[in-house]
Formats: structure tokens, sequence, C-alpha cells
């Protein structure tokens, strides 16, 4: 397996960026072993052509963030300040302070969260860094280019129990038959972020909300178990009180590290969850520039590097969003799975209105 | 002898209580302790004696009272940025959203309408008696606990305050999974062959939810009644004997005596359970019975989130106190409660017989088990199981995985510096507010009682948002003061919501402390400072020392104001475990959490080992309260 990623440039700073690529080899343990390092000279001309390197603070919810952040800021001698945090508080921190915010950069998952942000006109539009998007990355990638794909997870995988479920179900609607009834579990979008878009997603391939909603209520009558989040739903899959869990892609294949007897399935169509970086409109233009800087690393051999193996059985666990990097082999391949990209500024903003209804229709 | 002197109440260094059981004056052995010397020779107290009256002391007396002048208004100051302006920044929001940018109405009472209707109407009505039966469980477990480890001679009674400690430093949520994990289905009960679904039913619903948070609420209890037994002698009991009465006759007359820390332990228990968030969003919410707590957190965590439809919820919270207060202020209206003098005679403990001692010792087990023998289950369960619990293969993996990753210590680290830096805060402003609390009530210390228990009320999520509401004003910006995203922002917002409690706890103790103590000192000569240190602080050092632990405990794991003000590159310990609890690594979350209460433990026996040690024995004697 071979890393051929585009070296990034950021669009609107191209030619100031100068990362020298020094792609190495590739191991055979199947996780990228490019290593793109900066040579300190490129990085210390790079830093010291700035009039004055400021402090990016960046929000993030990323596994993998600290290593990333610490790789970021010894390449680019730019001191990073890391919140790191589940992405309610920080979107609740970014709410809160947005008339005098304090943040630099956001990187979570969730691409509704991202055009609410942008609705209120709180994240910096128009960056694209110059890598080259595979399909997946070229979905995700927003018209006003106010957030910044950098991994794409599927909700939701099916992970099932083996050794009890040899002919696991194949499409939604299965799940709705009674040969299924009390053994469907799932999490609730009012604690999982990542459970509203696969909310959003049966609303939308199915064709409407109120669609939705009664495939909901089926589901319900079929003994539907809600849990709080990804792993609790795993940890009953795995004590055996239910038999199939419908939670993130990277939760359900993490937990085939821990229990053998997990598989995990794609059932069609499949929402796209990306993660993605978003800055801070109002931040000092200095800031902006050097968060811009970190979305580029991020996309870079080195970032992917990081981000492949900075959370090896949790948010690692992800689908590339550019030419050329592979996804790490304990994924399922997506070849035959059919994804949906569900429209973040359609479904964003009816988030809170159906999470209530979730809450008090299915999780009550 | 009535216990009631209406018109009377006022403990002030100015006027001494008097038809209260006890009789002015220093005693001999309580202020030869105090004060390191023979007893004074007479009674000598201002206003009455003529001690006092010297040139001298009348000039320290009056700089006492000018200290007093201007600290009563520095407090207010202080309570008002801390507490006030957080809260009032975030509570008006329920009223007029667009005040801070969350809304576009400028005046709406739309969101107060919302929470009265629906889902949160329930949530609230939920609340409201889930936290009065929890209060009364805690009393009702609390107060023997407390009696039967300071008055008798209870096997074991010297570890009873440590597990007390226990209770206290694990975050509610720990016993509601431990709970779950023993009795949901397919749980540990069912896997041992105890087909019992009743206990599920009743654990995994109101009756459970009830029953954890009464578990929760007795340590609070303890604490009081401990204090306030602390100052208690034996004489009021001796008296009750003498004239004829059994033992119920003389609990019937000490227990009214009592009734500040009573009536403390019920108010804190409410407003502590109407508070927690750990069991809403376990325990309750996976028995599908919703509190309010967790509808604010929803409000206020969704997104894009309601800060409005929170702030309203929390109008409710902080109206919902009014209940405990009432009934305090009704029962303890116009009576004085300072017993403890320098007449206190030491309690001597009553001998359990064989059969009482096998009752006590059993009661007193089964809290425990079921408060931290359970909860520790779960805990250590969860973090020992490396595959979700789909086997009982016990792995130390979780564990590895702590001790091996880098930036493991620093967040305990510093969670323990944030801990003790805001307990050592907290305890001083908390016992000038218990002052305040226990003296005469007027319209301010009423004011301050109210503000106090409304506090502890509101949820933390609440003062953290509130927070930044009222310190991240682009106004203060520009003029320099930059103080959220700080750990100064973080550890005030960690004062302000520890500061109520530690109040309240406090309260009992100080208002049995009579001025006579403090008096005697300066009949012997010392200036204002130094006769409260050598006259008070021996009677309240114990007291301090439990409410610095309470304040310790409950912020070395707190959440919610950690997540929402904690200065980016130096996350506390509760903000590194949860973010493995929220996302993938549950196990390793678990681990950390037990690691975290282990060190907690430690310090907090390195705290209590070390008063032992340092504290002079008479210092002991007085704050133990009993011989034998």
């Amino acid at each position: 397996m071979v890393l051929n990623v585009q070296h990034p440039t950021p669009a609107r700073h191209r030619g100031r960026t100068r990362l020298a690529p020094a792609l190495a080899g590739v191991t055979a343990a199947g996780l990228l072993a490019a290593v793109a390092t900066a040579p300190a000279g490129a990085a210390t001309a790079h830093a010291t052509s700035r009039s004055k390197v400021v402090t990016l603070v960046v929000y993030s919810a990323q596994g993998y963030d600290k290593l990333a952040t610490e790789d970021f800021s010894a390449k680019y001698h730019i001191p990073v300040k890391l919140d790191d945090n589940s992405t309610g508080p920080l979107l609740t921190q970014i709410e809160a302070s947005k008339n005098n915010p304090k943040w630099g950069l956001l990187w979570v998952d969730g691409a509704t969260a991202f055009a609410g942000l942008d609705t209120q006109h709180l994240l910096l539009r128009g960056f694209e860094p110059n890598v080259a998007w595979n399909s997946l990355g070229k979905q995700a990638v927003p018209a006003d280019k106010s957030y910044v794909p950098t991994g794409i997870t599927l909700m939701a995988a099916l992970a099932y129990n083996a050794a009890k479920v040899p002919n696991p179900p194949s499409s939604w609607q299965a799940l709705l038959s009674s040969q299924w009834k009390g053994q469907v579990g799932m999490n609730d979008p009012s604690q999982s972020g990542p459970t509203y878009p696969f909310i959003a997603g049966i609303m939308n391939y199915l064709g409407s909300v109120s669609a939705g909603e009664s495939y909901y209520s089926e589901l319900k009558a079929n003994g539907l178990v809600i849990n709080p989040t990804n792993g609790p739903t795993l940890s009953a899959l795995a004590s055996g009180q239910i038999n199939l869990a419908l939670v993130q892609s990277s939760a359900a294949v993490g937990a085939t590290f821990s229990d053998k007897n997990i598989k995990v399935k794609y059932l069609n169509p499949v929402t796209l969850l990306p993660s993605a970086i978003g800055i801070d409109a109002k931040a000092p233009k200095q800031e902006q520039l050097e968060a811009e800087e970190f979305a580029s690393y991020v996309l870079s051999p080195a970032g992917q590097k990081v981000m492949q193996t900075g959370d090896p059985t949790g948010d690692s666990l992800y689908y590339p969003v550019l030419d050329g990097v592979q996804p790490r082999k304990v994924l399922p391949p997506l070849t035959g799975v059919r994804t949906q990209n569900i429209n973040p500024y359609t479904w964003g903003p009816r988030e809170n209105t159906i999470n209530s209804w979730f809450d008090q229709n299915i999780v009550q | 002898m009535p216990l009631s002197d209406p018109g009377q109440g006022s403990t002030s260094s100015t006027s001494a209580p008097s038809g209260t059981l006890v009789e002015d004056g220093p005693a001999p052995d309580a202020l030869e302790t105090a004060l390191g010397g023979p007893a004074p020779m007479g009674p000598g107290r201002p206003g009455r004696g003529g001690h006092l009256q010297a040139a001298g002391h009348l000039s320290a007396g009056r700089n006492l009272l000018r200290a007093r002048t201007v600290a009563r208004p520095v407090l207010w100051l202080v309570l008002g940025f801390l507490i006030l302006a957080p809260c009032a920044c975030f509570l008006v929001l329920a009223i007029s959203p667009r005040l801070f940018d969350q809304g576009s109405q400028w005046f709406t009472l739309s969101f107060l309408r919302g929470v009265l209707s629906g889902g949160t109407a329930v949530s609230l009505v939920n609340s409201l008696w889930v936290s009065c039966a929890a209060a009364g469980i805690g009393l009702s477990i609390g107060f023997p606990i407390a009696w039967l480890a300071n008055r008798t001679t209870l096997p074991g009674r010297r570890f009873v305050a440590g597990a007390m400690w226990f209770v206290l430093l694990l975050p509610s949520w720990l016993p509601a999974l431990g709970w779950q994990r023993l009795v949901q289905p397919d749980g540990v009960m069912y896997r041992i062959g105890l087909d019992w679904p009743f206990v599920t039913h009743a654990i995994m619903g109101p009756f459970g939810v009830v029953l954890l948070l009464g578990l929760r609420c007795v340590p609070f209890t303890y604490l009081a009644i401990t204090a306030a037994l602390a100052g208690l002698g034996q004489e009021f009991e001796d008296a009750a004997r003498v004239h004829g009465a059994g033992r119920l006759g003389a609990i019937r007359l000490v227990a009214p005596i009592l009734a500040p820390a009573i009536w403390s332990a019920l108010a804190i228990g409410f407003a502590e359970t109407v508070s927690d968030f750990g069991v809403a969003a376990t325990l309750a919410y996976t028995s599908h019975f919703p509190l309010a707590t967790y509808q604010l957190y929803t409000a206020v965590n969704g997104f894009p989130p309601s800060f409005p439809a929170a702030a309203a919820m929390g109008w409710l919270l902080v109206a919902s106190v009014t209940i405990p207060l009432a009934l305090q202020a009704r029962a303890l209206r116009g009576r004085s409660y300072a017993v403890l003098s320098g007449r206190t005679r030491m309690a001597v403990r009553r001998e359990l017989g064989r059969r009482g001692r096998v009752l006590a010792l059993g009661g007193v087990w089964l809290y425990f088990v079921a408060a931290l023998a359970i909860p520790a289950f779960g805990a250590v369960s969860s973090s020992l199981l490396a595959d979700y619990g789909a086997t009982f293969r016990i792995t130390l993996v979780n564990f590895r995985a702590v001790l091996d990753s880098s930036g493991v210590s620093g967040p305990l680290e510093r969670s323990l510096i944030y801990g003790a830096v805001t307990a050592s805060i907290t305890v001083v402003g908390g016992l000038i507010a218990a002052n305040l609390l226990a003296r005469r009530r007027s319209r301010s210390t009423k004011v301050l009682d109210f503000l106090l228990l409304a506090a502890v009320a509101l949820p933390s999520v609440v003062f953290a948002a509130g927070y930044i509401f009222a310190y991240n004003l682009p106004f203060l910006s520009k003029i320099g003061i930059d103080i959220y995203q700080t750990t100064a922002l973080l550890l005030i917002g960690y004062v302000a919501s520890s500061l109520p409690t530690n109040a309240r706890v406090l309260v009992g103790a100080v208002s049995q402390v009579q001025a006579s103590l403090h008096d005697a000192a300066r009949v012997h000569g010392v200036g204002a400072a130094r006769a409260w240190l050598r006259g008070v602080l021996p009677v309240l050092s114990k007291p301090l020392v439990m409410a610095w632990l309470l304040t310790f405990c409950g912020i070395f794991l707190e959440l919610p104001i950690s997540q929402l003000l904690y200065a980016p590159g130096s996350p506390p310990a509760s903000v590194a475990i949860e973010d493995n609890l929220g996302n993938y690594h549950f196990g390793i979350g678990m681990a950390q959490a037990v690691v975290a209460v282990l060190i907690a433990v430690v310090a907090v026996a390195i705290v209590l080992g070390g008063y032992r040690l340092a504290a002079p024995a008479g210092w002991r004697r007085i704050g133990g309260g009993t011989r034998g």
C-alpha cells in the first residue's frame, strides 16, 4: 500500500507553505508508513516568515488530536492550546461565547454542526486546502468552503454478535421483522452526537421526516433498546442484552478488537459522517492563517499518519477523503456499499426538533 | 426547660444568648484546652461583666467592629461577582435571550411557559418529589449512623468517617453504573443464576433512583450531624436522665437541639439531589424516568443549544429550594441553638449490648455495601473487562493503557492542586458565610441563606455557562480582563459552586459556638484574631477539616464546570476520563476513574491522618466530643 498524497498547500496561501515531502516506505501491517516530516529548516523559515506567531486555540473531540497538535506544533513552530472535549461541550462553549469567541479552530465529527455554525456566520468561508479529494471527500466539501473534511465514518454500522446471529439482517426494513424483536439497540441522539445524522439519514432515505418517524416508531414497537452512547450500546451487545447494535462505524470496528465475536456490516444506504475542521470567522487574522496551516497539515501525509495511528481502536478507524490514502485494512471495504450524504444545511436546522421528537416518542 | 426563646436568638459577640439550655460563661475543662492555660476565675462577657470594659479592649473591640463592618460588604461583593452575576447572566436568558445574542426577543415569557408543559413539567415534578424523598432517606440513614459512630461503642466506628468520605468522593454516576451492571437484564445478577426480575424492575425505576440519590444524601447528613454532635455535650442527656427520662426521653430532648444540623442536612440533601446530574443521566435515564437536570442538560447540550430553555428550567430549580428553606425557617424561627460553650462536657459513649452491636453493625454495613461496595464493583469490573463485559475474563489491559499513556499524570496532578486550592479558599469563605447565617436573622442573612441554597440547587452546567456569559463580555476583553479559558476563572467557578454547600455544612457547627469562647480569650488579654484562633478555632477545627475535604472531594472529579471552563492545554482529570467514557474507550475511562478515586482516597487519608498527628490533642477532643 503506497501513500500518495498530493502535497497540501492552502489555496489562498499557495507558495508560502513549503512542506518538503518525505514519503517513507510502507509497513506490511497495513498502517500508513509514509512519514512526511517537514525539515526543521523549512518549518523554521515557515514560522519566521510570519509577522508574529500567536497561539492557536484548537477545540477538538478527536481521539488523535493531542498527537496531531503536538506534531503540528513541533513541525511548524506554532504554539497550540488544545481544548480536548466531547463535541457537545465544545459546541456549547462556542455558542455561549459567540459574542467574544476564544477559539481558533474546531475539529469534530458531523457536518450538521458545522452547517449550523456556518448559518450563524461563525465560520470562515472560502478556504480549501489544495489536495486531491477522493469521491468521499468531494461529497463532503461544502459549497461555500466553510469547513474542511478530514475523514469519514459511517452512521450507522450494524455491529452484531456472529456467534448468536449467523445471518444478520440485510436491509433497514428487515430490522422491523419479528425475528429481531427486542434485539436491536442504538444510541440516544441527545447524548450521542453522531446519532442525529443517522436518524436524519434514515428520514432522508425514506423520503420525509414523517416516514422516518414512522420507521423509528415501528422499530420501537419491535423492542428497540436505547443506550446513551456507542460504548454502552456495544456493551449491551457484548453482554447479550441485544444482538444487533446500530453505532458509528469506527466504534463498531473498534469493538471487534476486543470481542472477536463482533462483526460489522453496512446496510444500504449508509450515511456519511465527515469529521471536519472549521475556522473561527472572528479569530485574529494571524490565528486564522495558522488554523488554515493546521488544516493543511492534517491533510498532509504526516497529518494522515497521525490520524490513522493516533487512536488505533477509535477515531483512527475512518475512511480517508484523499486520493491515494488507503483506509486501514481492518475497515470493511466500501465496495458495493451505497452511501448517502445528507445535506447538512437542510438537516442541520431540524436537529433540535427531530431530537426532541425522538426523545419524547422513542427514548421515553 | 424550654429550648426556644422567642425574641432572642442572637449569638453575636455583643449580646449573649439567654434562655437556652446552657448557661453562659467559660467552663474550666474546655477552655483550659482551648486557651492552653487554666480557666478564668469568673465569667466575663461583653456587656455583662466588667472585664471587657478596659480601654484597650474597647479599642480592640472597635477595631473588630470596624473589620466586621468592612467584611460584610466585601463578602457581598465577592458573592455578587462569584455567584450572583454569573447566575443572573444565565437566568436572565429565560426572559431576554437577545441580551447575550441567544435569540431575537428582548422580552419573552415563552420559555418559562414552555417548561411548565409537556415532558419538562413532568421531569420537574419528578425532581421535586424525588429530592424530598432522597433528603428524607439521607436523614433517616445518616442520623442513626452519625449517632452510632459518635455516641456509641459501635465496632469499627473509626472507619465510618473515612468510608463516608469515600462515598462523597465517588461521582454520583458511579453508584448508578454499579447498580445497573448488577441488576440490568443479562447483568451480573442474572449471570450468576439469580433470576430476580422484580429486583431489576425495582432498581431500574423511580424506586432505584430515589434510593441511590438518598444514599448519596447520607454523607451530608452524617457530616452535619457529626459536627453538631461534636458540640453537644453530655450535660443534656444527663439532665434528662436525672429528671427521670428514659433513653427515648433523652433522645427526644436532644434531637431538637440538633435541629439546625438536621434542617441543614435536609436542605442540602434536597438541593444536592435536585441539581444532581450523575444519576439523572444514567439510572434515571435508562429507567425512562426523566429528571429536570437531564432535561436542562439536553437543552444546553443540544445543537444549537437552547440556553433560554435551560435558563427557564434553572428558574424553577432555584424556586424549588424555597420548599426546604421555608420549612427550615418555620422550624427554627426564634430559637437559639448555641450549645457549645466552655462548659460543654464531653459525652460518654454508650455501651452497646451484643444484640445492639450486631444490629447496628449490620445496618451500617448494609449502607456501605449499597453505597460503596456495589459501585466499586461496577467501576472495578468495568475497568477489568476488556471485551465490553462479554465474558468474565479479567485483564489489566485497561490499567496498563492508563499507566502507559503519556499525559495521564498531568490531569490528575492538576485536579489535586485545583481541589486543594479551591477547598482552602472555600473553607474561609464558607466559614464567613456560615458565621453570618448563624447570627441573628436579618433580611440580609435571609437573602444570603436563599442565595446559597439556590446556588446549590442550580446544576453546575448553569454556573459554567453563566461564567462564560458574565466574564467573556467583549467590553471586558477591551479593558484587558480576559479570564475566560484561564485557570483563574476555572478556580473561581469551582469556588462559587462549592461555597454554598460548604457554608451550609458549616452553619450547623458554627451556630453551636457560643460567643463566650471568644470572649473568654479576650478576657485573658489576647487580641481579637488571636482570641478567635485560640478560643474558637480549636472547636471548629474538625468541622473545618471536614468542610475542606468535602470541597476537595467534590472538585477533584467535578465535570460540568471543568468541561466548559478549563484552560485549553490544561485538562483536569474529569475531562480526560469523560473523554474516554463518552467515546470508544469505556474500559480505559473506568480504569482512569478507579485510579483517580484511589489517589483521592490517599489524599483524604493524608489530610485526616495529618490532622490527627498535627492537631493538639485538645482540638481533637473538643471536636470529637466523646470519651471512650
